[in-house]
């Protein structure tokens, strides 16, 4: 009866294949490790703290992939990343007014840029869309937009050669699921953090812009900063601009039903304008220089008009004109729009 | 090699033993959560889908005239959410089912539709309450797995929401003959969540162990347009707001109480 209890090599041996028979999904076939997303110190605390997806590489990796596929079209032609490409800072790279969804169909609304995305409150220009989990249902199911819709993503991914196995990676299982595709793009989504701006390197190092920025700065922080506020240039409240220019696109009160919301449309954030033309909700604006004239001349008259905004502009002489571009161009991040996908 | 051949022996001896364990060690933990093990029971809720006060028969693409407004109409469609179910006894004690969401869908030639609420604790239930539509936290905090899947196409991408409820069908009635109310709504003043407590009156829902009593429930498919509403004003719904609101209030009132099977 001593041999039972004696540690035999074989027990040992059974013992370790006992361990290792547990232990193999997480160790040989899950390669997934926790990914830090940057929190800029000079940004406010984010909004997305991703408290039930928590980001890894391969939920990165998986959101990525899904972002550029263009397996998520009804034509299989276009993807998200169509219209929304790093080097124009997830802007469409194209500078169409509107971009061209599936079938070569025209969008309602200029496509905007993605940065900062965990710090926004709510998503798309008319701010329908209270989570940044949801956002991608809406593109998704746009019949001018990707159009395949979220139920038939679903199927065609779970029926594809490589996703189960990238689900199974990133949420340790193979079995798609809405949730789990929108988790994903959470992840991807979440971690376009843009703060190597030289507006960053003022506000988190103190070091001065260039000297005509700096007077822009003075001229926008006057003119302008009552709305784009802060370090995203946003505070992410809806506002008639009065530079409509003919779009009949009611804005915000397409979502509240509210007439004192027609005509207003969330205030964008600012960072990577630069590399974001054209510019307004239907892109009715062709370069920066643009903007600047029409807040200075072309101001319109509207019961919803932002009572901050001076009907007829704000009459900017040349060189603030001058200085308040030379301002904008220290909101671009160069190395946000060099990365490479 | 003696000693080896008696430690082999002992080894064989063990070896039922350590694949019992190998087996059973890798296994999923298959405690349910509540801590009821073998004691809990499953209730069914039955809806049984009628038309009018006096229930008649009631079908998906059936031809049905409307007792109050006498207008025709046929349903092509009817699904909504059951949610955030309790059990209340009659001391005023309460169980709450944990993930509580559920989509009820009335289709083919079937007017009755089952729910299965598991690990329900024994005792003697008098009431059952439950939610038409979602509440408010789901509306707002993000992807939501099972019936809450946007998947389940019972939601609203480009103003976050779900749908609570659809009724869609045709009406020669409606301006275009063709009716289609999407009702949701989490925030006020167009708050379209409603909730109903439906009690057993005198009977009680006897739950004990491994049991499987059942709730049998009348759903009234006309209320809809109860207050005499006319599909000739109200044909088309698909966002918050007032006539949301109206129907939501109409809807909640389907739901009676019929009989218990103990």
């Amino acid at each position: 009866m001593k041999g039972y209890i004696k540690p035999s090599p074989v027990i040992i041996l059974l013992g370790m294949l006992l361990l290792f028979a547990c232990a193999r999904d997480a160790k040989e076939e899950n390669t997934n490790v926790p990914l830090y997303i940057r929190q800029p110190a000079h940004f406010p605390k984010p909004v997305y703290t991703f408290d039930n997806n928590p980001p890894t590489r391969s939920g990165f990796e998986l959101g990525k992939r899904l972002f550029f596929d263009p397996i998520l079209s009804l034509d299989q032609q276009v993807s998200c990343g169509t219209c929304h490409a790093a080097s124009a800072a997830f802007a469409d790279p194209r500078s169409t007014a509107v971009s061209k969804g599936v079938f070569g169909r025209s969008g309602l609304r200029n496509t905007p840029a993605l940065a900062n995305l965990i710090w926004y409150p709510h998503f798309n220009q008319d701010g329908g869309i209270n989570h940044i989990e949801v956002q991608p249902v809406a593109p998704i199911n746009d019949s001018l937009e990707l159009g395949v819709g979220i139920a038939n993503a679903v199927r065609i991914l779970q029926n594809h050669p490589e996703y189960p196995g990238l689900f199974e990676r990133a949420f340790d299982s193979d079995s798609v699921t809405a949730a789990r595709i929108l988790w994903a793009f959470a992840q991807f989504m979440g971690a376009l953090v843009s703060d190597n701006a030289p507006i960053d390197a003022f506000h988190r190092d103190n070091k001065p812009l260039p000297e005509k920025a700096m007077r822009g700065k003075v001229i926008f922080d006057e003119s302008c900063a009552g709305c784009h506020s802060g370090v995203l240039q946003t505070d992410f409240s809806f506002k008639n601009n009065g530079l409509n220019m003919g779009s009949n696109d009611i804005g915000r009160a397409e979502v509240t039903g509210n007439i004192q919301d027609e005509g207003r449309f969330r205030v964008p954030s600012l960072r990577n304008v630069e590399y974001t033309a054209p510019y307004m909700h239907h892109g009715q604006l062709n370069t920066l220089n643009d903007v600047i004239e029409a807040y200075s001349t072309s101001i319109a008259a509207h019961p919803n008009l932002d009572p901050n905004l001076p009907v007829g502009g704000f009459d900017f002489s040349s060189q603030q004109k001058e200085d308040l571009y030379q301002f904008l161009l220290q909101l671009s991040d160069q190395t946000f729009v060099n990365q490479s996908f | 090699m003696k000693r080896f051949n008696s430690n082999f022996k002992g080894w064989l001896f063990m070896l039922p033993a350590i694949l019992i364990f190998s087996l059973t060690a890798c296994s999923d933990d298959d405690d349910n959560g509540n801590g009821n093990g073998d004691a809990a029971a499953s209730v069914t809720i039955k809806f049984d889908h009628g038309w009018g006060p006096n229930h008649l028969p009631f079908a998906i693409n059936t031809a049905l005239m409307h007792p109050a407004t006498q207008e025709e109409i046929t349903f092509t469609k009817l699904r909504y959410y059951v949610t955030n179910i309790e059990l209340h006894k009659a001391d005023g004690t309460v169980w709450k089912e944990d993930e509580s969401y559920r989509i009820v869908t009335v289709e083919g030639n079937s007017s009755v539709q089952e729910l299965t609420v598991p690990n329900v604790p024994p005792g003697e239930y008098s009431a059952v309450k439950f939610m038409i539509g979602v509440d408010e936290d789901r509306n707002t905090s993000g992807a939501q797995e099972g019936a809450l899947s946007p998947a389940e196409n019972m939601f609203w991408d480009w103003s976050t929401g779900y749908i609570f409820f659809k009724a869609e069908g045709m009406s020669p009635a409606a301006p275009n003959g063709q009716f289609m109310y999407h009702i949701g709504g989490f925030e006020d003043p167009h708050n379209a969540i409603r909730t109903t407590t439906i009690a057993f009156g005198e009977q009680r829902l006897n739950v004990v162990a491994a049991s499987n009593p059942s709730i049998h429930l009348k759903v009234n498919s006309a209320r809809f347009w109860h207050g005499g509403i006319s599909l000739a004003d109200v044909f088309s719904i698909h966002m918050p707001g007032p006539n949301a609101t109206t129907i939501a209030d109409n809807w909640i009132g389907a739901f009676r109480f019929d009989h218990l099977h103990n």
